[in-house]
């Protein structure tokens, strides 16, 4: 057994303890302030603890106006655009993963296109797909949303997919396709249950990085539909910032986040880097 | 660490007639398709788009007829200095930024592989900041780095005890890029520290016993052993990184508008500014194009060291 010797313990514990302050500090830091009347958030010196422990910034921020911002709608928009997204990108990427893996479609060269497309800067193709969508009568829409997400989700969960594909053993689909087994057949059955873990890591990654995103939310939509990132942002009103109500919107919209780092830690690395690292 | 990559190709083999193969191959291709029309969607069909408009111009804000100016935009792009401002900004974001998020991540990767059991706990806490939207960590950091009310500016004058009077972060142009980039090591830092973390259990415990018994110094295992081995990951690592800081958006448009100034203004956010708010649709096209071919550059690069590590795997 390898021992690190206690003072060096001590030492590295005391120096990630003070890194983790920095990097917890900025969420207690909204847990607070998502309790603080508007008085206490400007107040100076600022305010650490706030007076009262209500929820009037969280119903303020979930209430549909003109109590509220519309917080609840904001929910909703976002689990409809991130449930939907997830399901599709994993659908349309297992297929794609199952045949890459298996039959080698298309060669590596293909593979790599594929993951290049990953590296597509988002920008570079909002407005052309603005444009699309603006001609498909699509623009402030659920599918304009979940179709742009899903373009974009989709290197991720294909190249996810195929690393779980190729870790799994080929001669039971072999066995299965002698038997007389269609290739769909075997794909449903067989490959399907065996990378049940790719699968959801790659649902829940599709999923927070849908929740999270931004761009497409902020040019694709108008008032139909309005997910929870586009809310929070709307909360900068024209005469006053509400910041209390961004902090509770922001703990509500961190919660899914929280729960994967805090659960799922031994995929991360695996989701994080596109299957390309493992642990 | 080579079996730690991704590589391990189990592709079915046939011990069956060649026109059964045939079939299957036929229908391996459909299960592609739907993938390959939704990405060929972002890829080709907006390259096609982007170039047949780049030799337009279109100022939406002025007429919506479309006028044919040939390379004009391509000259106006490469003449524009509010776009090589934003060049510089990112490059800024993306070697600074992330130099740092890679020392700094290294650097808490290695004392958490001198901590024991707890480890996991420390991991998942540390992780937090990765997993929130960025539109999230903006606000949060706006709010933190307010001159008047901020939680950071009152901390440093109550430490130096008043002596030092912090700047205005965000409405410093001195200090606004630099609080972008902190607000992204806030969030990246964490990235770098779990995936190095993963490449440090990798290392057998038996090699380096052995470099100890040998009489080898702290950091020369480091440098000899734990760096070539970590490798590999640490490129993964930049790369994924890079890609995504110079696609940064999301905090230029929370935090600073871009401002003061341009002083902000990274590609993405001038490239949307063009498009969506002055509605110049050809410029934005080329610039968009220009982007491309910049990213295009880079995925090159990815992709060779990708095909290299195969080879040595």
């Amino acid at each position: 057994m390898r021992r690190t010797r206690p003072a060096v313990r001590v030492m590295a514990g005391i120096i990630l303890a003070a890194a983790l302050v920095f990097f917890l500090f900025p969420v207690i830091w909204m847990f607070l302030t998502s309790f603080k009347t508007q008085a206490e958030v400007f107040a100076s010196p600022p305010v650490f603890i706030p007076g009262q422990w209500n929820l009037n910034n969280y119903a303020g921020a979930l209430l549909p106006p003109p109590n509220g911002s519309g917080g609840w709608a904001g929910i909703r928009d976002s689990l409809i655009v991130s449930l939907s997204t997830a399901v599709v990108s994993v659908a349309v990427g297992a297929l794609a993963a199952y045949s890459l893996a298996r039959y080698r479609v298309g060669g590596q060269q293909f593979s790599f296109w594929i993951l290049s497309t990953r590296m597509f800067p988002p920008v570079a193709s909002a407005l052309p797909l603005f444009l699309i969508f603006k001609e498909l009568k699509l623009l402030d829409t659920y599918e304009a949303l979940i179709i742009a997400n899903t373009i974009f989700n989709l290197p991720f969960a294909i190249w996810l997919l195929k690393g779980f594909i190729e870790d799994s053993p080929a001669e039971l689909e072999e066995a299965a396709l002698i038997d007389g087994s269609s290739i769909f057949g075997a794909f449903w059955r067989i490959t399907l249950p065996l990378i049940t873990p790719g699968l959801v890591v790659a649902l829940l990654f599709s999923f927070i990085f849908t929740w999270n995103e931004f761009m497409f939310a902020l040019l694709l939509t108008r008032k139909a539909v309005r997910p929870l990132t586009v809310i929070i942002p709307s909360l900068v009103g024209g005469h006053e910032i509400l910041w209390g109500q961004i902090a509770a919107a922001g703990v509500i919209a961190i919660i899914p986040g929280t729960l994967l780092a805090l659960f799922l830690q031994r995929y991360i690395v695996r989701g994080l880097t596109m299957g390309a690292l493992k642990s | 660490m080579a079996d730690k990559l991704a590589f391990r190709p189990r592709t079915i083999r046939f011990s069956i007639a060649s026109s059964v193969e045939r079939r299957y191959r036929t229908t391996a291709v459909l299960f592609v398709l739907p993938a390959l029309v939704l990405l060929l969607a972002i890829t080709i069909y907006p390259l096609i788009r982007t170039l047949s408009l780049t030799v337009m111009a279109q100022e939406l804000t002025v007429s919506p007829d479309a006028e044919y100016v040939g390379l004009q935009n391509f000259q106006k792009v490469l003449a524009d200095g509010r776009f090589w401002n934003a060049m510089q900004n990112t490059s800024f974001l993306v070697v600074v930024g992330v130099a740092i998020q890679l020392v700094a991540g290294t650097g808490l990767a290695l004392l958490l592989s001198e901590i024991g059991r707890s480890r996991s706990v420390w991991v998942s806490l540390f992780l937090i900041p990765v997993m929130i939207a960025p539109v999230v960590a903006g606000f949060q950091f706006r709010v933190i780095l307010n001159d008047s009310f901020g939680p950071l500016n009152y901390l440093i004058k109550w430490v130096s005890g008043g002596l030092i009077s912090p700047p205005a972060w965000l409405a410093d142009p001195k200090t606004a890029l630099f609080s972008i980039m902190l607000t992204d090591l806030w969030q990246w830092t964490p990235f770098m520290l779990l995936i190095v973390l993963a490449g440090l259990q990798s290392i057998s415990v038996e090699l380096l016993e052995a470099a100890e018994v040998d009489g080898a110094s702290y950091w020369q295992t480091f440098w000899r052993i734990k760096i070539p081995i970590l490798l590999p990951v640490i490129i993964i690592g930049i790369l994924i990184r890079l890609m995504d800081t110079f696609k940064t958006f999301d905090l230029v448009y929370l935090l600073t508008g871009g401002g003061p100034g341009s002083s902000t203004e990274t590609i993405a956010y001038y490239t949307y500014l063009n498009g969506f708010k002055f509605f110049s649709m050809g410029y934005t096209a080329a610039m968009a194009f220009v982007q491309l071919v910049v990213i295009i550059l880079v995925s090159r690069a990815f992709l060779a060291i990708q095909n290299r590590q195969q080879k040595v795997g």
